[in-house]
């Protein structure tokens, strides 16, 4: 018997805020729901009775141009923010595939990142606040909006990539970063796998490494320096590829799968665990961060394969969106980590009824 | 409460007979940190081990007895002071840099790992370790990581949690785990990224994989003259707003800078009424176009005397002079106090005055040397603790300052921690929404609170003390 979840659709995080807690006095399962883009990562939701969507939260709460600051309700798209942002010349450095349409909320849920984490890190660097609806109904807020503090616990952190399982993310705020005075995209397709490693080697080797360099199962090799106009130009006549249209960056942030996997490892075994997958497999990489996204078609076996592969490596396979007889075969995370009693105890203090997300992240 | 003789004898056997303090006389030297309030520990383990640490704690937590971990003791926020007695857990003898990777750009560090000296072993591979708190001559890498802290290059590069990988840690039931690691995605709840800068409070930390940095093949330092503090502010934030971010962007006064003059020789304008010290690092043809653009920048703004170091000497001597100017300060008076509040950057000229204003007000000088491109403060007041009829000034005149500063829309503290110099004032930037948040993250972790008890959160059970002879030994002991 399937029973349609309520959709509730609350404007103000206060509302948020009641719905979320009204819902946990009933135990009603919650699942928070962004712009969807990645409705398909994790378990399937054990139960889920009420969809808590953020998307009518979705403004610009304060851009301080000079301060490089910029706070946002959880329910913007990266897109209007980054519409925002431009207008001063700033950006935010987040390119998450399967764009556009992502929210920031779910985007600090889910931890997503795209190509240009290889020179600016992930939301986690440069996430300086976050306001979070709790079961209770309490609004918490950690962080601030200056560039830098450490005035109690990083709540940033616990809540970025927790997807949802802690609390509903409402607002958060972020340091910015002026455009880059010079942005140039370089391309290379090699005839060989082997040949375009030796491509990557050669970028990442040189003083002033890419702003961002994905490989692709093809052989096509991106890359994208940022900086002064003098440096970018100097390692663009060195690396020697062909220029490329920024386009195709736009073009990269829109790929996505209905069945693909998140495979993390430490950067110098990338290579290894791509040399797992079957051959004719589609995948695209960030050897700078040893990150890659496989496009799947085979089995459940084979998943487990690569999985295992993976964790060997210290790493691991995440299911982004799979069939429902894959994802109950594989399961979305793997080996649950060795801390999970620990992350367990954080879930039990935040959530004591099992009311967010359940079934669908680790804890 | 002094330890019962069986708790010192369970912890003899864990660390060896000579590894555990307990002498009266020897517990003062653990009595401070580099902040004003001190408090004397009942006993004082130095561990050499992840399995001595956590056998520590084990025993800790038996018998509910507060354990504050303790690197070097050069925090400025008093997280290493022990208020509510207990052992100070020290860790400067795990002190080796256990693995260098140059390829992954790695380190596996233990925590009494000096700061400074991490990076001058990743020198030879052309690395090098990001943040660098003033202190990194002494700081450990286990006190960096527990209190989160910054330094002048965090402009550009970040600050300690962005560096910090992984690390293993003793929680307050004494099990060890790793949190995160090698891999850019993990699954599950970030533990490594909460616990960094959670002030030992959540643990203890016993090893640190860190990332390491390419040494950029060029670096320029520019030293420019201002006429006031204000126009020192104005360009700042005219350079952050042409799009250019440096390394590090540093200010200083004039008080600093007589101070700092007289002891380095380093060629600062005395006769400016502030300095900003600029460095850009990068690609040889990178830094000369940036700073080309900062000059102009800096010139537009009322920018004179600017002088650029030509030589590594010449370098090394304005940053001798930057992270020295707290010490030069003796020069003025033995004893200086310091909050390390941040404003929005834009917002630096209006602090500043305020800053200015309530140093008169209490005819306290004061002296501003601090992180400007991140709008970090560090008003340093001048004052001589034997002197003790001014302690009150200069305790109400920091917490106005600080006030100030939030209400200016900024944070009470930016690298040195809440610890227990600025726990009272917490709620003037959190609801008790917000502090019962982080007070689950707490009870979730440390169930019994024997984990640096008394420290980050306020306590109501604790009256407003003043700094002037809490323990009378600072006095005593003529340590300036």
């Amino acid at each position: 018997m399937v029973i349609s979840p309520v959709i509730e659709m609350p404007s103000s995080a206060e509302e948020l805020a009641k719905r979320l807690h009204e819902a946990a006095e009933s135990r009603l399962a919650v699942v928070p729901v962004g712009g969807g883009r990645a409705s398909g990562m994790g378990g399937a939701p054990a139960r889920c009775d009420v969809e808590l969507h953020t998307t009518r939260l979705d403004r610009v709460l304060e851009h301080s141009q000079a301060d490089m600051v910029v706070s946002v309700e959880a329910g913007i798209s990266l897109e209007s923010l980054q519409a925002e942002l431009g207008k001063a010349r700033q950006f935010l450095p987040l390119d998450p595939f399967n764009s556009p349409g992502h929210t920031i909320g779910g985007l600090l849920a889910t931890g997503w990142t795209g190509p240009l984490r290889q020179r600016f890190g992930s939301a986690r660097d440069f996430l300086i606040g976050i306001r979070v609806a709790l079961p209770d109904g309490h609004l918490a807020t950690a962080g601030g909006r200056v560039v830098k503090n450490v005035s109690g616990y990083d709540l940033m952190k616990l809540h970025h990539g927790a997807l949802g399982s802690l609390g509903v993310i409402v607002a958060a705020s972020f340091k910015v970063f002026p455009r880059p005075l010079h942005d140039v995209t370089l391309e290379m397709t090699a005839e060989s796998i082997g040949a375009a490693w030796a491509g990557v080697d050669a970028a990442l080797a040189l003083p002033l490494a890419p702003s961002a360099l994905e490989l692709f199962s093809d052989g096509r090799v991106l890359a994208r320096f940022l900086g002064s106009p003098d440096a970018v130009n100097h390692m663009v006549a060195e690396l020697g590829w062909q220029k490329a249209d920024a386009s195709v960056w736009a073009e990269h942030s829109r790929r996505a799968s209905g069945s693909w996997a998140r495979i993390a490892v430490p950067r110098r075994s990338l290579h290894v665990i791509l040399d797992t997958l079957p051959r004719d497999s589609k995948w695209w990489a960030s050897p700078g961060t040893g990150i890659a996204h496989w496009s799947f078609t085979g089995d459940a076996e084979t998943l487990r394969d690569v999985r295992r592969a993976a964790e060997k490596l210290q790493g691991s396979l995440v299911l982004l969106a799979a069939p429902a007889e894959i994802m109950t075969a594989v399961g979305a995370w793997g080996t649950p980590p060795a801390t999970i009693e620990v992350m367990r105890r954080l879930k039990r203090a935040f959530d004591p009824d099992g009311i967010l997300n359940p079934g669908r992240f680790v804890v | 409460m002094p330890l019962t003789s069986p708790v010192v004898e369970e912890l003899r056997r864990i660390v060896g007979r000579e590894n555990v303090i307990n002498s009266a006389n020897d517990l003062r030297i653990f009595e401070r940190d580099a902040s004003i309030e001190g408090a004397i520990p009942d006993a004082v383990v130095l561990a050499a081990s992840t399995e001595q640490v956590s056998a520590v704690i084990k025993v800790a937590a038996k018998h509910r007895i507060p354990v504050v971990p303790r690197g070097a003791g050069t925090g400025l926020s008093g997280g290493a002071v022990t208020i509510r007695g207990g052992i100070a857990l020290q860790v400067t003898r795990m002190r080796r840099i256990l693995e260098i990777d140059p390829v992954a750009q790695t380190a596996l560090v233990e925590p009494g790992v000096v700061n400074q000296e991490l990076s001058l072993a990743a020198s030879s591979h052309g690395l090098f370790y990001a943040p660098d708190p003033s202190s990194q001559k002494a700081c450990t890498l286990g006190g960096n990581a527990a209190e989160n802290s910054g330094g002048p290059h965090c402009l550009y590069y970040g600050v300690t949690t962005n560096h910090v990988l992984g690390m293993e840690v003793v929680l307050a039931d004494g099990s060890v785990h790793w949190v995160s690691g090698d891999t850019a995605d993990r699954v599950g709840i970030d533990l490594c990224g909460v616990l960094v800068g959670s002030e030992g409070t959540l643990c203890a930390i016993t090893k640190i994989k860190v990332r390491l940095l390419r040494i950029p093949p060029s670096v320029a330092t520019l030293l420019a003259a201002f006429p006031t503090i204000e126009a020192a502010s104005q360009a700042v934030s005219a350079v952050i707003a042409r799009g250019i971010v440096p390394a590090a962007l540093e200010m200083m006064d004039r008080v600093t800078v007589g101070a700092v003059e007289a002891h380095f020789h380093a060629g600062y304008p005395t006769d400016a009424g502030s300095v900003l010290l600029v460095e850009v690092d990068g690609l040889p043809e990178g830094t000369r176009e940036l700073m080309a653009a900062v000059r102009d920048v800096l010139a537009e703004n009322q920018g004179f005397a600017m002088r650029e170091a030509q030589t590594p000497a010449e370098r090394d001597l304005l940053w001798a002079g930057r992270k020295g100017a707290i010490g030069a300060l003796g020069r003025i008076k033995p004893n200086y106090y310091l909050h390390d509040g941040v404003v929005p950057r834009s917002r630096l000229p209006q602090v500043l005055s305020a800053v200015g204003e309530i140093g008169e007000h209490y005819r306290l000088p004061v002296a501003n040397v601090f992180h400007a491109g991140d709008g970090n403060l560090h008003p340093n007041i001048l004052f001589d603790l034997r002197d003790r009829e001014v302690m009150q000034q200069v305790e109400n005149a920091g917490e106005e300052m600080l006030r100030a500063v939030v209400e200016l829309g900024g944070a009470l503290s930016g690298e040195h921690g809440i610890g227990l110099e600025k726990s009272a004032f917490m709620p003037w930037v959190f609801s008790p929404d917000d502090l019962e948040a982080m007070q689950r993250v707490k009870e979730a972790l440390d169930v019994d609170g024997i984990m640096n008890p008394g420290k980050i959160f306020p306590d109501p059970s604790r009256k407003h003390v003043h700094l002037a002879g809490r323990t009378g030994l600072a006095v005593e002991a003529k340590w300036w």
